[in-house]
This record gives structure tokens, sequence and C-alpha cells, in this order.
């Protein structure tokens, strides 16, 4: 089936112009903030509908490589957003226990993969935050 | 416009009984009353009365504060933060006068207290772009380290012999560390909420391993920041917000003051987005007679931004678990990867300091 125009991001698009150009003015002053907050909502959930898969395979790969570990096989296959998460909540758990403490290519390698997907979640939640 | 706990008649008249009640009064008259965008935490309300007769007869204009249906945890109930106000104005610490607590929910169905409007700005967007004339920055700083040293002389002897009775307790025991608690606490904030952040893990392991030492036990504001002050043309007029105070080491509040989450993106006046250090520094060292160990101060800016993460992600749990729908809370979810970015590069600063040592 072919989707039908507008699609969706098209329309949020739209929306959130006319929530700015056309009703913000309209808004008494103490509810303006409310406005901005809808905006911004709207404005996040654009950028992820933009990214449609945003960076998982990407980061499964950057986390796979900081964690010195090859590519899941023999395992049930898991979408790899799955995957990522049980990794994550592995590496949480391991920096919490002491794993990274040694200033060490292991640490690095955790450091840098900590930097990346930090970024990769800003740029979602708040671009402007990294000068783009 | 009226909604929530003065949102009808009934119980509106059931607060001016009880402000007559507790004025000493004949009759207490609301003559305007008008919600206030308070923090994501609790209502406040601008309540303006007549007080007939009693010793407080006159018009008041003055801020009505009652809990929010849910709360952050190791927030003070109203009740508790009354106590508090009273304890920072024996102090000295400029704060509006706390008049009347209401425990009874027959009132207005939670706790509730009554304390004097005061006339100023606390937002610190606003704040940190426009000082409003009279209140030039560095001065400004500096009469809030002053006012920080004043917290900082609040101890637990001090309370014991302000109010005997207990009233202090809910503050709990004074801890040998103060800052290892809190670790203990977050991880297990982070494990009730069930989730998995490598980055807030990162910083608290080294919270962990780079604790220093207590400097002394005093209260701690714990929210002491831009945007928790009001400020008018004559300076500085109140300091507020007063529901996260525990026993802790003082350093910690400078690092919080100072963490780049509350420079509302005036990155460069490291001292809350309003000025340099080097003032407020100096404020607090003359009024606390404490030396500034800026280690200390470094380490409680990593502990901030930890600190508000776990906060943030308690806001936005309280939005999903539907206890407490608000965009606010659910927008407040997502500013956690820019704090978990300063938590890196703080801690990447830190190890480059350590080794040029």
């Amino acid at each position: 089936m072919t989707a039908d125009r507008p699609a969706g991001a098209e329309l949020l698009a739209e929306a959130r112009r006319t929530l700015l150009e056309v009703l913000l003015p309209l808004l008494p002053a103490e509810r303006r903030y409310d406005g901005l907050m809808v905006a911004n909502a709207m404005a996040i959930v654009a950028r992820e509908l933009d990214a449609r898969e945003p960076g998982t395979r990407e980061m499964l790969a950057a986390l796979l490589a900081a964690l010195q570990q090859p590519e899941p096989s023999g395992e049930p296959p898991s979408a790899p957003e799955e995957t990522l998460a049980r990794l994550e909540a592995r590496l949480a758990r391991d920096i919490r226990g002491g794993r990274y403490d040694a200033d060490d290519d292991r640490r690095a390698a955790v450091r840098r993969y900590l930097q990346a997907a930090t970024i990769a979640r800003l740029r979602l939640s708040n671009p402007k935050l990294l000068g783009g | 416009m009226t909604a929530g706990a003065l949102g009808d008649a009934a119980a509106q008249e059931r607060l001016c009984r009880f402000i007559a009640a507790a004025a000493g009064a004949q009759a207490a008259r609301l003559v305007k009353v008008t919600p206030l965008r308070g923090g994501a935490i609790q209502e406040n309300w601008a309540v303006d009365i007549d007080v007939d007769g009693g010793p407080q007869a006159g018009s008041h204009a003055l801020v009505l504060r009652t809990d929010a249906p849910t709360r952050v945890a190791a927030s003070h109930g109203r009740a508790e933060e009354f106590a508090l106000l009273r304890a920072a104005r024996a102090a000295g610490v400029t704060v509006p006068e706390a008049l009347w607590l209401c425990r009874d929910p027959a009132v207005l169905g939670r706790p509730f207290y009554l304390m004097r409007r005061i006339p100023g700005v606390a937002a610190g967007h606003r704040l940190v772009k426009d000082l409003p004339p009279g209140a030039p920055r560095d001065a400004l700083v500096e009469r809030l380290g002053h006012e920080l040293a004043r917290v900082h002389s609040i101890t637990p002897q001090t309370i014991a012999a302000l109010a005997p009775d207990q009233l202090f307790d809910f503050l709990g025991p004074p801890s040998a560390n103060p800052a290892l608690d809190r670790i203990r606490l977050y991880r297990a904030y982070l494990d009730d909420l069930d989730l998995q952040r490598p980055v807030l893990e990162w910083g608290l392991r080294w919270l962990e391993l780079n604790a220093r030492p207590v400097h002394a036990v005093t209260l701690v504001h714990q929210d002491f920041r831009t945007g928790n002050y009001l400020v008018d043309a004559r300076g500085l007029t109140a300091i507020l917000d007063w529901e996260f105070c525990a026993w802790g080491d003082p350093m910690s509040d400078l690092g919080w003051f100072c963490a780049k989450c509350w420079r509302f993106g005036a990155n460069e006046r490291e001292a809350g987005g309003i000025a340099s250090r080097v003032p407020f520094y100096r404020g607090y060292e003359a009024g606390s007679g404490r030396r500034i160990d800026t280690a200390s101060v470094h380490y409680g800016e990593v502990a901030a931004h930890v600190r508000w993460a776990v906060i943030a992600l308690q806001q936005a749990a309280r939005h999903l678990s539907g206890a407490e729908p608000s965009l606010e809370l659910a927008l407040t979810g997502r500013i956690v990867p820019e704090l978990e970015l300063e938590i890196l590069n703080l801690i990447d600063t830190a190890g480059q300091a350590g080794r040029a040592a």
C-alpha cells in the first residue's frame, strides 16, 4: 500500500508551524511556556521520525567493539534494540561493579562508546547543544 | 483558572476560617487568589487577604504552598519546609517570613502553609540575560555566597538548641560520609526505576572512587541555584525552595550552584550563569570563615549532574506511571543526555587534573 501524503512527519511539521506562528501569539503570557513545551516535544518527535531507525545498529556495533565481543551468534537472533538494551544493562552493571576502573584500553574503549551513545541521544533530544 | 486545592468557594471559605483562627483574628477575607507557576513539585498560589482584628490586622500579600499529588523521593513535605524556613530565618538567611502551617487535611485536602509574598524575579533564563537594574552581577553572587554561608552555619548542634522538641528529626542523623550515602541512594533509585544508564553508573562509580574528605556536616540546601532565589532592583530578596534540605558536606551546595546545568546557557559565567566564581567564593569564604576546596567543589559538580539526572528520570517516571500526567515532567526525562555529556566531560577534566598534579 502506498502511504498517503502528507505523511506523518509532514503533518507534524505543519502542526508545529501552526502552533508557533498562529497559536502562540494568541496565548496569555502565563500559558506561553506550555506552548513552547508542546513545540519542543513535537520537534523531538519529528527528529525521531526522521531518524527512523535511530542508529541502533551502529550503536550495537560500537558497543560490541567496546566490549571486545564478537557479533552474537549461536543465540536465538533477537532484534538489535533488544540486544543493545541487554548489553547496555550489562555494561551498566559492570561499571558499577568496578570492571572498568583500571586506566587501560578497555576503559578507554568504553569511554568512547559512552560518548558516542550520549551524542546519538542528544541528536534527538537537543541537537543545538552539539552545535547542530 | 482555579483548579486544584483552592479551586472552589467552599475550600476558600475553609481557608479563611483557618487563617482567622491562626492569626487570632475575628475574620479573614480572600481578596484575590491566583495560581502561580511553581516548580514541578508542588502547587503555589498567590493569595491576597484582609485580616480583621488581632495582632495581624490588615492586608497581606501571601504565597500558599501545598503538596502536589505525588512528589520526588527525598523532598520534604510542607510541614518540614515550614520548619526549615523558620530555622533559616533564625540563622539570618534572607527568606520569606513563614506565617501559618496547616496540617489538617480537612481544610484543603493536603498540608499547606502561608508565607509572605516577596517581590522579585526567579526565572533562571531571564536572570542570566537581564538582571534588574541595581543588581550588579558580581555583587549578587557575592551576596549569594554570604547567604549560603549562613545556611551552612546551621548544624545539628544549632538546630538542637533552636528546637529541642525533635522538630527536625525528619533530617535524620548526620552521616559520617554523606557523599557515599547519596551514591547508595541514587543507585537504589535507578534500581527501583529498573533503569540501566551506563553513563550515570560511570559517574556514580567515579564519585565512589574519588570521594573527598568530609569538611564538616552542616545543613545543606541541596537546591541552592539560579532559579531558586528572587532578585529585584534592590538585589537579592529571598532564597526559596527548601524542600530538599539535608545534613551534608557544605561544598556540595557550592558544586550545585556552579554546575553547568544551572547556568541556563550562560556557560561562561560559572557562578549560576550570573558572574564568575571569584566573587561567589569570596562571599562564601568571608561569610563562613571556611576555605573553598576547589577539588571538592568540582566533585560536587559531578555529583550535581548525577543527582539532577536521577531526579529527572524520577520526574519522567511520575508522568509515565500515569500518576501525574504532565508535559513538563515528560520533557524533563529527555534532558538526561545533556547531563550525561557533562558528567563525561567533568570526569575527563578531573582525570587530567589528577595526572597533571
